[in-house]
């Protein structure tokens, strides 16, 4: 709560594609991100604005649907609500669906916080036909309603005004009563509730909460429940279902949603038949059976062209000056420790900046701007029936794709899946995906010295492999996916700000997590060749490298500690081999080159994708990802060594 | 009444039942979509591929799998009542 030496904390809360980080960019200048395609925001936003001299420390949640999670996404935005009471809440409604909103609305006001209404997006719920009398809804409510256009930054000073006052006079919702046969169930839930209790927010809160929330959630929410209460608890959750014949959660949401239906009805006038525009044509074509997929294979064949026709020379011109500094060190430091040390620092910065980031940064924009637009939900729609066949659903497409830039932010976003299951396939096939460092190693060893088509024949065999992974390993569990729910979100002009401001979210995962990892592996690397230890590693493994892939012996610790810097594997093989990148057919030949790109492509992706994925699905995963990763590196090299 | 497999496209219906496990009709709660909610089925759609509903009672669209789409049962509504 607010002491005299901080300032208020207020948090922008509401549903997925309600314009809630629209309005928070508005507000805070920069610094969020806002996202069209439900639950990729997956980390919260801080900003601090001046509202008249009054200082607010504004935050920005992840949409969440409800305050009833059903994925890790909301969870964390839950989690947050809960834990870190805020002062004062901004609850963003979009006015074009506000009957549905509006239960979310109540469960909020249900935590008796301060709170204020943005109405977001007045203007396209008028073009919808929906007007909606604010100075009345707010009457009707009990808490202030404050029109707003974010995209045009409209009714935004206002808002924040109010906020300010509100603050002020410490002024909460009022309660909103149910059915009697419901507020009886709850008060007698209340009246089992020990006074020592940890409630949250507040008793009836807490007692509704219990009713709804699923046990797992519920349980890491509240703690230890007695067994009394745990006893009380069942026995009003059977009264209520024997009185409804529906589960206990869905008699209070079905109070909510006719309190925001009469509400609603009330408080806004609906105009039917609205005339379809260019956008709803446009959107007829996009999901047509057969035209939607002629467009996403161009949307996708564009976007894999130009990250190449942005990437490929731009990290050639990043390169040279860390080329050239190496030299200047080599020939400062000589062959000492510290050249080793410096070089392998200099390698880790350098690979970041001119390897990763090239194809990453436009990967990024291209994909936030997809996603902006609303196409991203639409490619999911168009995608689930492929992703049925390796078992999943079109939800997981999008982390799919950002695999392709880096695998960290990729299996981060895999919390936007809602079963555990979906979550663990997911992550598992991502490290399978070629990210921004080991394109260039395709890009570099199959495209050059093979020809282009390798390179393509290339990628299409590791689309299929990680389809083929999918199903296999879909196999090892019992339940199927629950399968797609999605919500499909109006087609809209994409903002510039809000696709810069994901780009710079999403990067700051790979510059705050997987960067430092690759510079420390990098370092690490360095000092191994600096005590000669890569050869005594070249000699422990050559059966491994020599007797099983065929591969000079040379190559051991290339392979092996290539998952400390993934993204130099091809410099590292060339000092190795100690030629330079033009001669290197002379050393090695065609087979052993295509031995040496598979097995280096799908050996342990690196340090940082298994360090994340420990972190953030479990460390009994990450070594069954390392062990599945190495296998098939293994078993697939042998293959390939053997039909060609 | 009927699943939204089985349901006619273009047509306003019921949302009679959801018979899911909690999962699901937790999901399709959140997501605001009701027993007795109107609904039509989007013309739309792929072969084998998932359903796109819009729900006229709070006015928004939803993609749901074949597998989900089999356990949400509707009504038609008669439109000459």
């Amino acid at each position: 709560m607010t002491t005299n030496n901080k300032h208020p904390d207020v948090i922008f809360i509401g549903q997925p594609n309600c314009g809630k980080s629209t309005l928070f960019n508005a507000a805070a200048g920069l610094r969020a991100e806002t996202s069209n395609f439900p639950g990729t925001t997956v980390s919260h936003t801080h900003s601090k604005v001046n509202v008249n001299g009054k200082i607010l420390n504004i935050i920005d949640l992840p949409g969440t649907y409800s305050l009833n999670p059903t994925d890790d996404a909301e969870k964390v935005a839950l989690s947050h609500l809960f834990q870190e009471k805020p002062d004062i809440m901004i609850n963003v409604v979009d006015a074009s669906t506000l009957g549905r909103s509006l239960e979310m609305t109540f469960e909020l006001m249900e935590l008796r916080f301060p709170m204020v209404v943005a109405l977001n997006m007045v203007d396209l719920a008028e073009k919808k036909g929906i007007v909606i009398d604010a100075q009345k809804l707010s009457n009707r409510l009990g808490i202030p309603v404050i029109p707003t256009i974010a995209s045009h930054g409209r009714g935004i000073k206002e808002l924040l005004e109010t906020v300010v006052r509100i603050l002020e006079v410490k002024q909460v919702p009022p309660v909103l009563t149910w059915s009697r046969d419901v507020e009886e169930a709850v008060s007698d839930l209340m009246e089992s509730i020990p006074e020592d209790f940890p409630v949250v927010a507040n008793r009836r809160f807490t007692a509704v909460k219990m009713i709804e929330l699923e046990k797992s959630f519920f349980h890491k929410m509240l703690g230890f429940i007695s067994p009394e209460l745990t006893r009380a608890l069942s026995q009003v959750k059977q009264d209520l279902e024997r009185m409804h014949n529906v589960p206990a959660y869905e008699v209070i949401a079905a109070e909510r949603h006719h309190l925001a239906m009469k509400i609603f009805e009330e408080n806004a006038k609906v105009k039917r038949g609205r005339v379809s525009g260019t956008l709803e044509k446009l959107d007829d074509l996009i999901m047509h059976p057969l035209f939607g997929y002629i467009i996403l294979l161009a949307v996708f064949l564009g976007f894999f062209w130009i990250i190449f026709k942005v990437g490929n020379p731009l990290e050639t011109l990043l390169l040279q000056p860390f080329e050239q500094l190496r030299v200047i060190l080599s020939q400062q430091f000589g062959e000492g420790v510290l050249f080793y040390l410096t070089d392998g620092l200099l390698q880790g910065v350098g690979g970041g900046v001119a390897i990763v980031l090239p194809y990453f940064v436009p990967l990024l924009f291209l994909m936030a701007l997809l996603e902006d637009v609303g196409y991203l939900a639409r490619a999911g729609f168009l995608m689930d029936i492929f992703m049925h066949r390796m078992g999943l659903h079109g939800k997981s497409v999008s982390p799919f794709i950002l695999g392709f830039g880096c695998n960290v932010p990729a299996i981060i976003s895999t919390r936007i899946l809602e079963s555990r299951r979906d979550r663990i396939i997911t992550a598992l096939l991502i490290p399978f995906i070629p990210c921004s460092a080991r394109t260039t190693i395709i890009l570099a060893l199959v495209a050059f010295y093979m020809g282009p088509f390798w390179a393509v024949g290339f990628y299409f065999f590791n689309m299929l492999l990680v389809g083929i992974l999918g199903r296999v390993i879909s196999m090892f569990f019992k339940t199927p996916s629950p399968g797609l729910i999605l919500e499909i979100p109006s087609l809209k002009i994409p903002s510039l700000r809000n696709v810069v401001n994901k780009v710079v979210i999403q990067l700051k995962a790979f510059l705050k997590f997987a960067w430092p990892i690759l510079i420390a592996g990098s370092v690490a690397l360095g000092l191994l060749q600096f005590f000669h230890l890569d050869r005594i590693v070249n000699i422990v493994l050559s059966p491994l490298v020599v007797k099983a892939l065929g591969l000079p012996q040379e190559l051991g610790v290339t392979l092996v500690f290539g998952f400390l810097r993934k993204e130099l594997s091809m410099i590292m093989m060339l000092q190795a081999l100690g030629v330079n990148y033009q001669a290197l057919m002379t050393a090695i030949t065609r087979e052993q080159l295509i031995v040496f790109t598979v097995f280096v492509s799908f050996f342990i992706p690196c340090l940082s994708t298994v360090a994340i994925m420990w972190k953030e699905i479990g460390r009994r995963i990450a070594l069954i990802s390392v062990a599945l990763n190495v296998s098939v590196a293994i078993i697939l090299s042998i293959i390939i060594r053997l039909i060609i | 009444m009927m699943s939204l497999i089985e349901a006619p496209r273009s047509k306003r219906l019921r949302i009679f039942d959801v018979l899911g496990g909690h999962g699901i009709r937790r999901r399709l709660l959140s997501l605001g979509f009701h027993k007795d909610d109107e609904i039509v089925l989007d013309s739309r759609s792929i072969l084998r591929g998932p359903i796109l509903i819009k729900n006229l009672t709070s006015d928004t669209s939803v993609a749901v799998g074949r597998g989900i789409a089999q356990k949400i049962m509707v009504e038609i509504i008669d439109d000459e009542q």
